[in-house]
Order: structure tokens, then C-alpha cells, then sequence
């Protein structure tokens, strides 16, 4: 009788223990979920722990149905078309952007004096001083005063379209296989020209180019 | 003698035949609470997935008993989205 009871009692302990590693991974992978949402991490990991608690798996649940269906951050700065011309009015509203301290691009945008836009890291440098225009981004040579050229394997041919208008920068993705991001995130071809005039980053290939105004 | 026989054999096999009954049903229960409970999963995952890129019904893994659902979350956990990522912290 005793040893049973002791082989039940290890059983259980097993189990316990592999719900808890279980739990601990799940509360892992929802972190990771909510971020790439844009959402901060903790809610996450603090949606699925909470069924360590003594609530069961309901409050879980629900939060899971208002993930589903809520307005996630990551569409609210990434919603906005970039077409050439447009007015500045039509820019995301910077009260649903997060937060960007000491933001170089955006505060040399607001300045008058700015005229071009910079990229550079890597050892390259792309710059264009125009107000309009669009400018095509290469892992070939430069045939056309319009082409920027960035010699990497990882640089299509070509690679990305950068788009002038006024203040405002544009990007495409041309359907390179080295990708594009924008910050950390992934811009498609079917995601067309975006405005990136608030970006501090982008990503050709593995080329990461810090944006500036010049 | 004889009929004493045949009415515990009758007994024996009505007894048999009723807990086949009740283990069907209790089968039969459970894949119907299985199949609400998670289609309650399925249902926001389904959105989560398409919202992400990824077809929708990824989120049928969560037919799977236990595993599944671990299964959907680490996809949308370690791969890239197709349809984009919110910004990693600003370095």
C-alpha cells in the first residue's frame, strides 16, 4: 500500500512538474507573440501564468479572444501608405507611434533646413538631396544616376525603391530574397511603398543603414 | 439447471453490452467537449495566424490533445511573420 501511494505520489509529482515547464514555455512563447504584435512582452507572460493562479483557465481564455481581436500596435504604425505628394496631414498620427526619445531623423524632419536623406553603416554611405524623386536601391553597379548601389551578395538587383516627396521618405521592397525591415520589422513587396521618415533603420539584405537627414 | 445457465449468460451479456453502451457515450462526451473546447482556441487563433501572415488553419493544431497548442504558439513564437513584426526596442 505504501509503495504504491509512493509511486502515485512520484507520478503526480512528474506531472506537476511537466505542467510547470510546460507553463513556463508557454508563458515564454507568449511574450515573444504579444512583442511581435507590439504589444510589451509582460502581458503575455502574465496572461498565461495567470493559470498558476487559482482563476483556472478562463481569464486566459478571454485575454486570448481580445488578443484575436484587438487593434494591435504593430498595424497602427505601419498602416499608412506612403503616396508621393501627399500632404504632410497625412502622416500616422504620432500619438499612436511609441515613445522615441532623441530621435535624430524625425527632429532633423522638422527643421527647415533639411533637405537630404542619408543612409550609411557598414562602410557605405547612400545619400540623395532632392525634394522629389525616386531613387532604386542595387547589389549591382550604378547605371543610372538614379541607382544606388550597395555591392553585397545579400543586395538584390534590384533591390528596394526609395521614394522622395517633400519631407518624406519612401520605401519598397522589390521582392529581393535578402528582405527588407524597416526597425526590426519585415517589409513585403505586397506591403508597396511605406513611409519610413520616422524610421532609424533599415535593413537591405544583411546591411543594417542608419537613417539621417544630411 | 439449464435455464439458471441461460439467464446468467443473458445477465452476463446485457451487463457487457450496457458498459459498451456507456463507454461509447462517455467517448463520444468527451470528443464533443475536445471539439468545443477547442474550437474556442481555434476561433482567435484562427485570426491571430491570418493576422500574422500564416494560413488560418494553422490553428487546427489545436485538435491535437496536448501538444497543439504548443505546436501553434512555438510557429508564431520563432518563425517570422510574414506579415510583419512590430519594432524590436529601439537600441
Amino acid at each position: 500500500m505504501g509503495a504504491e501511494i509512493a509511486a502515485l505520489g512520484s507520478l503526480l509529482g512528474l506531472t506537476s512538474a511537466f505542467a510547470l515547464v510546460g507553463t513556463g514555455l508557454a508563458a515564454w512563447m507568449a511574450w515573444r507573440i504579444v512583442e511581435k504584435a507590439g504589444l510589451p512582452g509582460w502581458t503575455g507572460l502574465g496572461a498565461v501564468l495567470i493559470t498558476l493562479t487559482g482563476i483556472g483557465t478562463v481569464v486566459p481564455l478571454i485575454l486570448l479572444w481580445v488578443f484575436a481581436f484587438m487593434r494591435w500596435p504593430r498595424d497602427e504604425h505601419r498602416a499608412v501608405l506612403f503616396v508621393p505628394g501627399a500632404p504632410a496631414a497625412t502622416m500616422p498620427n504620432p500619438q499612436l507611434a511609441p515613445p522615441r526619445p532623441a530621435l535624430p531623423a524625425a527632429a532633423a524632419a522638422a527643421s527647415p533646413m533639411a533637405r537630404g536623406w542619408q543612409l550609411s553603416g557598414a562602410g557605405y554611405t547612400l545619400s540623395f538631396n532632392a525634394t522629389s524623386g525616386t531613387w532604386i536601391v542595387t547589389g549591382g553597379t550604378a547605371e543610372k544616376a538614379s541607382d544606388l548601389s550597395l555591392p553585397d551578395p545579400s543586395i538584390g538587383r534590384p533591390h528596394a525603391r526609395l521614394l522622395v516627396a517633400g519631407d518624406r521618405l519612401g520605401l519598397e521592397d522589390l521582392g529581393s530574397p535578402g528582405g527588407t525591415m524597416i526597425d526590426g520589422a519585415r517589409l513585403l513587396p505586397e506591403h508597396g511603398p511605406r513611409d519610413v521618415s520616422a524610421a532609424r533603420t533599415i535593413r537591405f539584405g544583411t546591411i543594417d543603414l542608419a537613417l539621417s537627414r544630411s | 439447471m439449464w435455464h439458471l445457465l441461460r439467464d446468467w449468460a443473458l445477465m452476463n451479456a446485457s451487463i457487457v453490452s450496457w458498459l459498451f453502451g456507456l463507454g461509447s457515450l462517455l467517448l463520444f462526451a468527451v470528443l464533443v467537449v475536445h471539439l468545443l473546447f477547442a474550437l474556442l482556441l481555434i476561433i482567435p487563433t484562427w485570426r491571430i495566424c491570418s493576422r500574422a501572415g500564416f494560413s488560418g488553419a494553422l490553428s487546427l493544431f489545436h485538435l491535437v490533445p496536448l501538444i497543439g497548442s504548443f505546436v501553434v504558439m512555438a510557429i508564431l513564437a520563432f518563425s517570422t511573420w510574414p506579415a510583419g513584426e512590430a519594432a524590436r526596442e529601439r537600441r
